[in-house]
C-alpha cells in the first residue's frame, strides 16, 4: 500500500511544480509555433495547392514535420529529466526524500514519469498539426501511429538517460550537457562510422553493417515513410521474423531504457559502491555456507 | 534507548568520527556540542542512515540501523541544518507531499497536516507559498515536516542557527512541548547556553571524539564548570574571603555590596556541604548560602576543552 501512495505523492508534487512554472507554457507555445511555421513555409515554397502532385506534397510535409519533431524531442526532453535528482541535491531536499518511505523504484519512476509527462504533452499537442498532412494525402494513419510510437520511445530513452546522468553526476549543468552529448553521439555515430568505413549501411551494406543502425531514430523514422516506393532501410531477422527498423528500434531502446532505470535505481541510494562491494562479499560467504552444509 | 557503539567514520584523509559510543535514553533531549569538524553532523547523518559508518553499530531499541530496512523511515524524523524546501509549494502542499512519501494515506493527510500546522503555530500560513515565509516560520515548517509521520526520535541539526531571539524562544518552547509528548530529541547546536537550558543530557565532541557526555549538571560539574556560590554574612567579610580562598575547588572569590560574597565552586554536593560546615566551624555568621549552577560556565568549559577553537 505504501508504494502507490509515495509514488502518487511524488508525482503530484512534481507535476504541481513543473506546471506552475511559466516556462512550461512558453515551451509548448514555441514548440507548436516552430512546427507550424516550418510546415506553412514548406507548403508555400512548394506552391501550395497548385502543386503538381498533392500527395507528394503531403509526404514531404510529413517527412519535414517528423524530423523536426524528432529534433525537438531530443532537444527538449533532456532538459526535463537531467536535473531531476542532482537538482534535489542542489536544493538540499534529497536527504529528506531518502529519509522517507520513498523507494528507489518510486523515486526514479516518479521523476521519470513527471519529466516525460511534459515531453508527452508536447507530442500530444502536436498531433493536430500532423493531422494536416491527411488533407494532402500520401500518408496513412498507420505511418503517423508508427512515428508517434518512435517519438514516445525516443522521449522515454532520452529522458531516462537524462535521469541517469542526474543520478550519476553532481552538477546539474554537467548532467544536462552529458545528456545532450549522448543525443548527438547516439544519432550521428552510426552515420559517421558507416561513411568512414564505407559500409554503405543501412542501404544494403549487409547484416553486420546494418547492426550499426539498430537503435538509430533517423533510420527508424525513414523506415515508416514511403516516398512513392518501398520503405527505406533494411530488415532485421529475429527468430525467423523479419523486423522493420522501427520495430527493432523500439525493442532495442526499450531494453536500454530498462537497463538505465535499474542503474539509476542503484545509484540513487546512498553509498552505491559500498553496497555493491558488501553484496559481492556476501555472495562467497553464502556459497561457503552452502558448501559446508 | 538509542545505542551508539564504537562508531567511526573515516574519509580518505579525515577521521570524521573516532570510536564514539553513546547511550541516549528515551524521552530525553540530548545535545551534541562541538566546534566545526567535531563530527556532530556526521553523527546525526549516521543516525539518520544517510551515512554508513566505517565501523561500529547504531541500535534503536533492539533494531540495528542499516540492517532493518524501514527502521529509520518509521522511527526517525530528520531536520538537517538547511531548510530543504520547495519554494513554489504552499505550506499545506509541502506537508502533504511529505505525508504522502511517508506512506500516510491520502484520507488522513489533511487532518495530519492541520494538526501539525497548529502545533507549529502556522495555521494562518497554510495557503502561503513556502518562499514567502520568514526564516523562523520556515524552520517551524521544517520541524512540522520532520514530525509528519509521528516519529519516536527527532534528529535536529543546528535547528536554531540563523534564527532571531524570538524565533529561538519559540523553537525552544516547541521542543519542550515535543519532549512532553514523549519524543526523544537529539539536537546539535553551537548556542551552548540554549542547550544547557533546553537539554537533559549533553555530549561534548572534539575532532570526531567524544570528550564527555551525561546529564547537563553532571557534565558541567565533572569538567570543572561547577557552580557559583553566593554567601551572605552578618560580619567578618575579609576573614570569610580568606577562609574560602584556602578551600580546594573554590576560586574567584569577590565581595560585593559589603556583606555579599561570590565565588566559583568546583565539586559535588558533599564538597559543598564541607564548605558550609567549615564556615560554621570557623564561627562565621552565615546568613545565606546559595549555590547556583551557571549556564555561562558551560561556555567556558566548552571553550577550554575544545582548545579555544570557535564554536561551530
Amino acid at each position: 500500500m505504501t508504494r502507490p501512495t509515495t509514488l502518487a505523492a511524488l508525482l503530484t508534487k512534481e507535476l504541481r511544480l513543473r506546471l506552475r512554472r511559466e516556462r512550461t507554457i512558453w515551451v509548448m507555445i514555441t514548440y507548436l509555433l516552430v512546427m507550424g511555421l516550418l510546415g506553412t513555409l514548406y507548403i508555400s515554397r512548394s506552391g501550395g495547392y497548385n502543386s503538381a502532385s498533392v500527395s507528394s506534397l503531403g509526404t514531404g510535409l510529413y517527412a519535414l514535420l517528423v524530423f523536426v519533431q524528432l529534433f525537438l524531442i531530443m532537444f527538449i526532453t533532456p532538459a526535463f529529466t537531467s536535473t531531476s535528482i542532482n537538482g534535489e541535491k542542489e536544493r538540499q531536499t534529497f536527504d529528506l526524500l531518502l529519509c522517507s518511505r520513498l523507494s528507489a523504484f518510486s523515486l526514479i519512476t516518479g521523476k521519470l514519469i513527471a519529466g516525460l509527462a511534459n515531453a508527452l504533452l508536447l507530442i500530444a499537442a502536436s498531433v493536430p498539426l500532423f493531422s494536416l498532412v491527411f488533407f494532402f494525402g500520401g500518408v496513412g494513419p498507420d505511418q503517423v501511429l508508427m512515428a508517434t510510437l518512435i517519438f514516445i520511445v525516443t522521449a522515454i530513452l532520452v529522458g531516462t538517460f537524462g535521469l541517469f546522468c542526474s543520478t550519476l553526476l553532481k552538477r546539474p549543468a554537467v548532467s544536462t550537457a552529458m545528456a545532450y552529448m549522448f543525443c548527438v553521439i547516439w544519432v550521428i555515430t552510426p552515420w559517421l562510422l558507416s561513411a568512414l568505413l564505407q559500409l554503405n549501411a543501412p542501404f544494403g551494406g549487409g547484416p553486420r553493417a546494418n547492426l550499426l543502425f539498430i537503435g538509430n531514430p533517423i533510420l527508424a523514422l525513414l523506415s515508416t515513410i514511403s516516398f512513392g516506393g518501398p520503405s527505406i532501410g533494411t530488415s532485421y531477422p529475429l527468430f525467423g521474423i523479419n523486423l522493420a527498423p522501427w520495430q527493432t528500434y523500439i525493442m532495442v531502446n526499450l531494453l536500454l531504457t530498462v537497463v538505465l532505470v535499474f542503474l539509476s535505481m542503484w545509484l540513487v541510494k546512498p553509498d552505491p559502491i559500498g553496497r555493491l562491494s558488501r553484496r559481492m562479499e556476501k555472495r562467497p560467504a553464502k556459497k561457503k555456507a552452502t558448501a559446508t552444509v | 534507548m538509542i545505542k551508539i557503539q564504537h562508531v567511526s567514520k573515516h574519509y580518505r584523509k579525515v577521521d570524521a568520527l573516532n570510536d564514539l559510543s553513546l547511550e541516549i535514553a528515551p524521552g530525553s533531549i540530548y545535545g551534541l556540542i562541538g566546534p566545526n569538524g567535531a563530527g556532530k553532523t556526521t553523527l546525526i547523518r549516521i543516525l539518520a542512515a544517510l551515512l554508513t559508518p566505517s565501523s561500529g553499530e547504531v541500535w534503536f531499541d533492539n533494531e540495528e540501523v542499516g540492517k532493518t530496512p524501514t527502521l529509520i523511515q518509521r522511527k526517525v524524523g530528520y531536520m538537517p541544518d538547511f531548510f530543504g524546501v520547495y519554494p513554489d509549494l504552499t505550506s499545506v502542499e509541502y506537508l502533504e507531499f511529505f505525508a504522502g512519501i511517508h506512506g500516510i494515506a491520502r484520507k488522513k493527510q489533511a487532518s495530519t497536516v492541520k494538526d501539525l500546522l497548529e502545533l507549529v503555530d502556522l495555521t494562518t500560513k497554510g495557503d502561503a507559498l513556502v518562499e514567502s515565509l520568514s526564516r523562523g516560520m520556515k524552520q517551524r515548517l521544517c520541524l512540522a515536516r520532520a514530525l509528519v509521520h509521528d516519529p519516536e526520535v527527532l534528529l535536529l541539526d543546528e535547528p536554531a542557527s540563523g534564527l532571531d531571539p524570538r524565533a529561538r524562544v519559540e523553537l525552544r518552547e516547541l521542543l519542550r512541548t515535543l519532549q512532553a509528548m514523549g519524543k526523544t530529541i537529539i539536537i546539535s547546536s553551537h548556542i551552548l547556553l540554549e542547550l544547557a537550558e533546553m537539554c537533559t543530557d549533553i555530549a561534548i565532541m572534539q575532532a570526531g571524539r567524544l570528550v564527555v557526555s551525561g546529564e547537563v549538571e553532571q557534565v558541567t560539574r565533572r569538567l570543572g564548570g561547577g557552580r557559583q556560590l553566593e554567601i551572605r554574612v552578618l560580619e567578618g567579610v575579609p576573614e570569610t574571603v580568606q577562609v574560602l580562598k584556602d578551600v580546594p575547588g573554590i576560586s574567584n572569590v569577590i565581595s560585593e555590596n559589603g556583606d555579599l560574597l561570590q565565588a566559583d565552586f568546583i565539586g559535588d554536593d558533599r564538597a559543598l556541604h564541607g564548605v558550609l560546615a567549615l564556615l560554621i566551624n570557623r564561627g562565621i555568621p552565615v546568613v545565606s548560602f546559595a549555590p547556583r549552577s551557571s549556564g555561562g560556565r558551560l561556555e567556558e568549559v566548552f571553550m577550554s576543552i575544545t582548545e579555544g577553537s570557535s564554536p561551530s
